[in-house]
């Protein structure tokens, strides 16, 4: 007979799907903490790598409205990740800067989609969303922002890195062509001739290439797909948007999860928003012109200044569309990515209106994309871009 | 809480006679209102929870998919109609679950017979300890560790059975390059439910009368057929039990199979792919919930409502299996134990007695007449 009783009795683990449920709630902070730490570590590697802005001497400096100190108040914010990490520096910086009572709380777990729903249910005073507002959420968000209307402002400019893994090559270069081959799985083995002839110095191995891509929805993805729609038609024919359309590929959780699988491996590939990819090599890409460009923060400000242009959907909407075939030069780097802060110019709530129009005149504002750069490695937006946001968040309140 | 004999059972009472109620105080009928009202409360919530999955799934459910504009991009893209998109859901799920349960029901069984039957008292006692700690570590957790342990460690396994094996349908496809397979997914399933069967069964073994393995070993058995005969017969539907629990755990699991397999929505049974992965329906979820709209997120609703379906099914199936097999286990102390899941062993003293005499062959009948 085995031994008598002794040691505690099998009460008190629950049944699987509670404990699920339970879990899952605590797992947004686990998740949270462990993606604070690893964009720590993204940070300090990428706040070395990112020059200071050797801006032009005469550029000028946009400001945002004037801040009263004194002013107290929660903004309560939430959506896209890929801006999750500007959105902790710019609060720290405008609490420490600007009104020390202010609290901006950013979930970004919810992701693009989960931040403009809930900012559609109203209960968000602005949102994070690597997308604007389409056809179908506009409208709702015009009734939701009766008496004012719905703006789109462009705050968070950053690139996506294509990463990669490969014994004795450092220097990778891809054309559009290429680029789009490899990630719909028509060019197989790293000694492919389109990879060779866009490399002629490199010694290729003949290791089969192994595509790494993210498994959930995402606005790098949207970014990256557009890139390859846009530039190669003919090649890349699948559906642009949040979901990584080619099957076949190795899908990892999060943008994390892409650089770790990429960096773990050999012979791998993958893609990423430029500012989580830490110690990755990133590949220098071509846009429409012949050069390859690596990533710098002003190559993405000169690509997005050269090639965005603005298609307004309403009054003070600064909706942002990006023709890729205007990118060209030896600097502008050719796939940029840009995320969004949603917000109404007439809120319900007149002191949350002040609020938001305070926080937001600083995130717009030359000194907060200083920060942003400073210290989650995003790239300024261009001075025009921040003249024209600081017009349509004057109309906040 | 009436005054039932425990010495007679209820059969053998005349017919006719009252049932003995006790003294009613004020105490007793607050106590009765907060049981009754906690039970009700449960179903209240289950039923609420049912209704919700239903109410937000149906709009999606109905529609058809490659015409609405909403669901024929994004998330749901490319599926004709909602069950296009969660057979596949519900087969990984199941699949995954199967894999798990295949690898870690039988470990877990026999690391609750070891601490119950052969381990020294010291060690039994530490062990289930740290057994019942395995179930204290967060999903999530095992997500990372699945991560970065196991998929490197299974990968050179896995790219050896797919070279050498890659005839068998479950081996065969494309090796994986990242270890992100199905099999490393079901390995750590597998440790999480090791806890919840281990410490059911551990508790099922360690119930098993003492006279019932006593008698077999006087009989002459080996402490493996004591088992084999005493122990095992008497703990079959307890254990089935657990096993159905630990599967009820792998069926819910989220955050480890969104963070160690590369998924897909396809019906496939290689284990060791990096592309052909069938996907769970709580991995689905979790993934593709952040960047949905409105009516993707009532389809993905609506596959949670499908997982809510089957976990309640297997639940069914456990009961059902445990009341067909010899009931609760709780009652063994008032009740007779049924003749059948004894086949070899007698059931008392005098029956002892006899079958020493006449050989084990004879304690069926012996056994029901004690």
């Amino acid at each position: 007979m085995g031994p008598s009783a002794g040691f505690h009795p099998y009460n008190h683990i629950p049944e699987g799907n509670t404990v699920n449920i339970k879990r899952y709630g605590a797992i947004a902070a686990v998740v949270g903490a462990t993606a604070l730490v690893l964009a720590g570590c993204a940070t300090s590697n990428s706040s070395g790598s990112s020059d200071s802005p050797s801006a032009k001497p005469t550029t000028e400096t946009v400001v945002g409205p004037k801040v009263d100190t004194s002013l107290t108040g929660t903004i309560t914010a939430g959506g896209s990740s890929a801006q999750a990490n500007a959105e902790t520096a710019w609060t720290a910086a405008f609490q420490g800067t600007q009104a020390k009572g202010v609290v901006v709380n950013y979930d970004k777990s919810q992701g693009s989609g989960g931040g403009v729903t809930n900012f559609l249910s109203g209960s968000y005073d602005f949102a994070g969303s690597d997308a604007a507002l389409n056809a179908t959420q506009y409208p709702q968000a015009v009734t939701l922002c009766a008496g004012g209307s719905p703006v789109d402002i462009p705050a968070y400019l950053s690139g996506v890195a294509l990463i990669y893994k490969l014994d004795g090559v450092t220097d990778l270069q891809l054309s559009s062509a290429t680029v789009a081959k490899i990630f719909t799985l028509q060019i197989k083995t790293w000694d492919d001739p389109a990879i060779k002839a866009d490399n002629p110095k490199a010694t290729l191995p003949s290791t089969p290439i192994t595509v790494v891509t993210r498994s959930d929805g995402s606005g790098t993805t949207a970014n990256f797909t557009k890139y390859m729609h846009d530039t190669q038609p003919s090649i890349f024919t699948q559906a642009v948007g949040t979901a990584w359309p080619v099957a076949g590929t190795s899908g990892q959780q999060g943008g994390s999860g892409v650089v770790n699988a990429v960096t773990a491996g050999t012979g791998t590939i993958g893609y990423a928003d430029q500012s989580s990819i830490g110690t990755a090599t990133a590949a220098k890409v071509s846009g429409s012109g012949k050069d390859f460009v690596a990533y710098t923060a002003e190559g993405a400000t000169e690509a997005f200044d050269s090639a965005a242009t603005v298609a307004s959907q309403g009054a003070g909407d600064l909706t942002e569309v990006i023709d890729y075939s205007k990118i060209s030069g030896k600097s502008a780097y050719p796939i940029p990515l840009l995320s969004y802060v949603i917000t109404c110019t007439v809120h319900k709530d007149a002191a949350q209106g002040k609020l938001t129009q305070a926080y937001l005149g600083y995130v717009l504002s030359t000194q907060g994309q200083l920060v942003g750069s400073k210290n989650a490695g995003a790239a300024p937006l261009p001075t025009s871009v921040l003249k024209a946001a600081q017009k349509t968040i004057a109309l906040i309140k | 809480m009436s005054n039932e004999t425990v010495s007679r059972p209820q059969s053998e009472r005349p017919a006719g006679a009252a049932r003995v109620k006790a003294k009613s105080r004020p105490a007793d009928r607050i106590f009765l209102g907060l049981s009754t009202g906690s039970a009700a409360l449960i179903m209240v919530i289950l039923a609420a929870v049912a209704l919700f999955l239903i109410i937000q799934a149906a709009p999606a459910i109905v529609q058809n998919w490659s015409t609405n504009p909403d669901l024929s991009k994004g998330t749901t893209e490319g599926h004709d109609n909602f069950w296009d998109y969660v057979l596949p859901l519900i087969w990984g799920t199941v699949w995954s679950s199967a894999i798990a349960l295949v690898i870690g029901a039988p470990i877990a069984i026999g690391i609750a017979l070891f601490i119950s039957h052969y381990a020294p008292r010291r060690i039994a006692g530490i062990l289930g300890y740290l057994v019942d700690l395995l179930a204290a570590v967060p999903s999530i957790i095992f997500g990372l560790w699945g991560i970065f342990v196991i998929r490197p460690f299974l990968k050179p396994l896995e790219v050896w059975l797919n070279h050498n094996l890659g005839w068998f349908p479950l081996f065969g496809g494309q090796a994986t390059s990242t270890g992100s397979t199905i099999l490393a997914g079901a390995v750590v399933l597998a440790v999480m439910i090791l806890p919840i069967v281990t410490s059911i069964s551990r508790e099922i073994f360690l119930q098993t009368p003492r006279l019932h393995e006593e008698a077999a070993l006087a009989l002459g058995a080996t402490k493996w057929e004591m088992i084999r005969y005493a122990v095992f017969p008497y703990a079959r539907s307890g254990v089935v039990s657990a096993v159905l629990l630990g599967l009820g755990r792998a069926l819910g699991e989220t955050m480890a199979i969104a963070l160690i397999i590369s998924p897909s929505l396809i019906f496939s049974v290689k284990l060791l792919t990096d592309s052909q992965n069938p996907q769970t329906i709580a991995a689905n979820l979790a993934l593709n919930f952040p960047e949905s709209d409105t009516l993707q997120r009532q389809a993905l609703i609506g596959t949670g409502l499908m997982l809510f379906v089957i976990s309640l099914a297997v639940n069914f199936v456990a009961r059902a299996v445990i009341t067909r097999t010899g009931g609760s286990k709780r009652s063994r102390g008032t009740k007779k134990p049924k003749a059948e899941t004894l086949p070899l062993v007698p059931t008392s003293t005098a029956a002892l007695e006899e079958s020493a005499v006449v050989g084990t062959g004879k304690t069926r009948d012996e056994g029901a007449r004690a």
